[in-house]
């Protein structure tokens, strides 16, 4: 062991971490930043030391962290295998600090041999060399939180530093999307794809594009086919950058469903039916995404296959609450890209709903809210079946600007103050209801909604 | 009736610059904001886009619109403002023609950016000021209060940027810093205004909820275009509450928390 770990410092660690999460817990709140901060006081570097010798899949990327880390823990555990995770609050180095802190012995070896760990994509660099996962996935990148990232480039630029930090850990990244795939190339890691091979929706990109010009050499891309968003089957005309053949990937969509999708798949060559049982297509490639890790990390492929049909939401993420026999599905939005792809879904099922947006300008959310004006909220104003829209939040006046501005009539807006009375209000209407919460508005509203129906609070959920 | 033929006679026409690539933060919120507001008076509007590389007579438009772009993505359009499009922005600027510049596209009109380690990014020049690197990130959300000649109103927005820009001799900027860092964090001063070009770092949808601002280059382009022009005014009950709520935060000093 290293030197600067005297086991005097790890007890020290261990024991603030288990203290400060047992007292938070006893004062009934699921903080994570205090008890990481209390391991690190006595050892900055812990984590290495509690995480030893683990096998590791370390999820990152801007859309679909938590589900797709929720598809590998539910797999992992349909063989009966006991897994460590973080939760989502809890992706930055003090909240997987005091997860794998908390789960260790006094003497600072890990209790579980199994970990998924999602990780934010700034807090990479940072995380990856104390646990030096098997394998890292990374999702997708969009603009996301512009304030805290800056631009996606530079997001981009983030996650090949930490990848550069761990040249033997397996990558396993998203064939379709431009950016993602580019950390692939002229690294010594190995590196498997998964991505879609056929087209899905309307094969033209919205007006805005996160990555409409070659990494490389600046030239538009060409798109042999789109999927959604800048994803799809992409090709630089200039420098030839392109589209990696995937060894998982999605070759023929049967349906896309509210329930669920069915999609053929071919798994290195081999044609398997894939059930997905989350709807939107966004979730497909959550779907692929775990598969290939799963099998690039060594485990049996038909675990996974299996758990993927009974896979239901994760928190917050298209949760369904009953609430005085209204409906409320729960798809937590931060982003343009996984905006439009909620409300794509909302604006697809051909049934009246009441349509709810949320806006927090928390830290966690990002003080920037403008890129609400980057998703395209045209869509649920031209939709004869949304017939009301409630708006909430520390920003819901932005919001309903917005939503204004997209041609929703202004009397069919009510700004609520409290979750309490939004759920009440939705209720009242009586319809299904969707609601999309950005992160901090999502949290709180969960906690008022989970105590309404009896659904536990998040940090209880694991357990 | 006639007064309903005359009011349809009256038309504007906005061209949006490189909408491909300067479009990061929410920035074609100010697009449908103009043309709302304009269709809202029973005023025609038709928007254009001006891509990269593309040729378009620009002479027959009365609003500009050019927002704020990656910096990877910036480096592209350099070439294309310097093939002649470039000149032709200046030729609108020097006929009146309203142009809104935010961020990187506001950079973009000055002489040059000079980054910490000296090296300087020759920009269009087409008004005089300049931009300097600066080592820390100016950002958040800010308030500044209009010059009269821009209409006087106080603005709300968010910043985000580290260059520093500094104005030269006759170019006054937009207005002065009530909260936040304006143009350098340094002089109070935020933004430019330069004949009818306003220049600002508020970047993205900086104009639905400063409502005055809108009308105010809406009233300039109409005027240029026109002769005096009274503007009918709108009710503004989302964009006021949307204003006044972001107002006091800043005022105030206080975010909504953790």
């Amino acid at each position: 062991m290293h030197k600067k770990h005297s086991k005097i410092r790890i007890f020290l660690s261990v024991a603030a971490c288990r203290f400060t999460r047992f007292a938070l817990r006893v004062l009934h709140r699921g903080g994570t930043t205090l008890p990481g901060r209390s391991a690190m006081f006595f050892d900055k570097t812990i984590l290495e030391v509690v995480s030893r010798d683990m096998e590791i899949i370390v999820v990152t990327g801007t859309n679909g962290k938590t589900t797709t880390c929720s598809m590998l823990r539910h797999a992992l555990a349909s063989a009966k295998i006991n897994v460590l995770s973080n939760l989502s609050g809890a992706n930055l180095l003090t909240g997987i600090t005091a997860e794998f802190t908390a789960n260790a012995s006094l003497l600072g070896h890990p209790k579980k041999h199994y970990a998924i760990v999602e990780c934010d994509e700034g807090a990479l660099r940072k995380v990856v060399p104390y646990l030096n996962p098997k394998c890292i996935i990374v999702t997708n990148l969009f603009r996301d939180q512009l304030d805290r990232y800056g631009e996606v480039m530079h997001t981009h630029d983030v996650i090949a530093k930490g990848i550069k930090l761990v040249p033997k850990t397996k990558l396993v990244l998203n064939a379709d999307d431009s950016l993602t795939a580019s950390l692939g190339e002229n690294v010594p890691n190995p590196v498997e794809y998964y991505g879609i091979n056929v087209p899905y929706g309307k094969q033209e990109m919205g007006e805005i594009s996160d990555a409409k010009y070659c990494i490389h050499c600046g030239t538009e891309y060409k798109y042999n086919y789109h999927t959604y968003a800048h994803l799809g089957d992409f090709y630089c005309p200039k420098c030839g950058y392109k589209r990696q053949t995937p060894s998982i990937a999605v070759t023929a969509i049967d349906k896309i469903g509210a329930h669920g999708s069915v999609v053929t798949s071919s798994i290195n060559g081999k044609e398997t039916s894939l059930h997905v049982g989350l709807p939107a297509l966004y979730n497909v490639y959550n779907a692929l995404a775990a598969v290939t890790a799963f099998d690039a990390a060594g485990f049996n492929k038909k675990y996974i296959l299996r758990s993927l049909s009974q896979e239901t939401s994760s928190f917050g993420r298209m949760e369904t609450f009953n609430y005085k026999n209204t409906d409320m599905q729960m798809i937590l939005v931060k982003n343009p890209a996984g905006c439009n792809q909620s409300i794509s879904y909302m604006t697809s099922l051909g049934e009246d709903y009441t349509g709810v947006f949320c806006l927090n300008d928390k830290t966690a959310d990002g003080h920037d809210i403008s890129w609400i004006w980057d998703a395209d909220h045209e869509f649920v104003a031209e939709d004869p079946h949304c017939k009301h829209i409630f708006v909430w939040g520390t920003r819901s006046e932005d919001m309903q600007l917005r939503l204004k501005y997209a041609g929703v009539p202004e009397e069919m807006i009510t700004r609520v103050e409290t979750p309490q009375e939004l759920i009440d209000a939705c209720a009242d209407a009586g319809r299904p209801t969707f609601i999309l919460p950005n992160y901090t508005s999502m949290i709180e509203l969960r906690a008022v909604l989970g105590e309404a129906t009896g659904k536990k609070e998040f940090w209880k959920e694991q357990a | 009736m006639s007064e309903d033929i005359l009011k349809n006679s009256q038309s504007l026409k906005i061209c949006h610059l490189y909408p491909e690539v300067l479009n990061l933060y929410g920035d074609r919120g100010n697009i449908k904001c103009l043309s709302q507001r304009l269709a809202w008076r029973g005023i025609d509007c038709t928007v254009d886009q001006c891509h990269l590389g593309e040729k378009k007579d620009l002479s027959q438009y009365d609003i500009f619109f050019i927002g704020g772009g990656q910096d990877f993505e910036q480096e592209v359009l350099l070439a294309d403002l310097k093939s002649g499009k470039g000149d032709e922005i200046k030729s609108a600027i020097a006929d009146g023609k309203v142009f809104l510049c935010i961020c990187g596209g506001y950079q973009m009109m000055g002489h040059y950016y000079e980054t910490h380690d000296g090296v300087k990014c020759e920009f269009l020049g087409a008004v005089d000021f300049y931009t300097k690197g600066g080592d820390t990130r100016m950002i958040g959300n800010y308030a500044f209060e209009c010059g009269v000649e821009s209409g006087g109103s106080t603005i709300v927005g968010f910043e985000n940027h580290s260059g520093k820009t500094y104005l030269g001799k006759d170019v006054s900027p937009l207005g002065t810093v009530l909260a936040g860092f304006g143009n350098n964090g340094e002089d109070h001063t935020e933004g430019i205004r330069y004949k009818n070009v306003f220049g600002t770092y508020s970047h993205g949808p900086v104009l639905p909820k400063n409502p005055a601002f809108a009308d105010t280059l809406i009233k300039t382009a109409l005027e240029r275009k026109y002769g005096s022009f009274l503007l009918e005014p709108l009710s503004d009950k989302f964009e006021k509450a949307a204003h006044e709520k972001i107002l006091q935060q800043v005022l105030s000093h206080t975010t909504s928390g953790d």
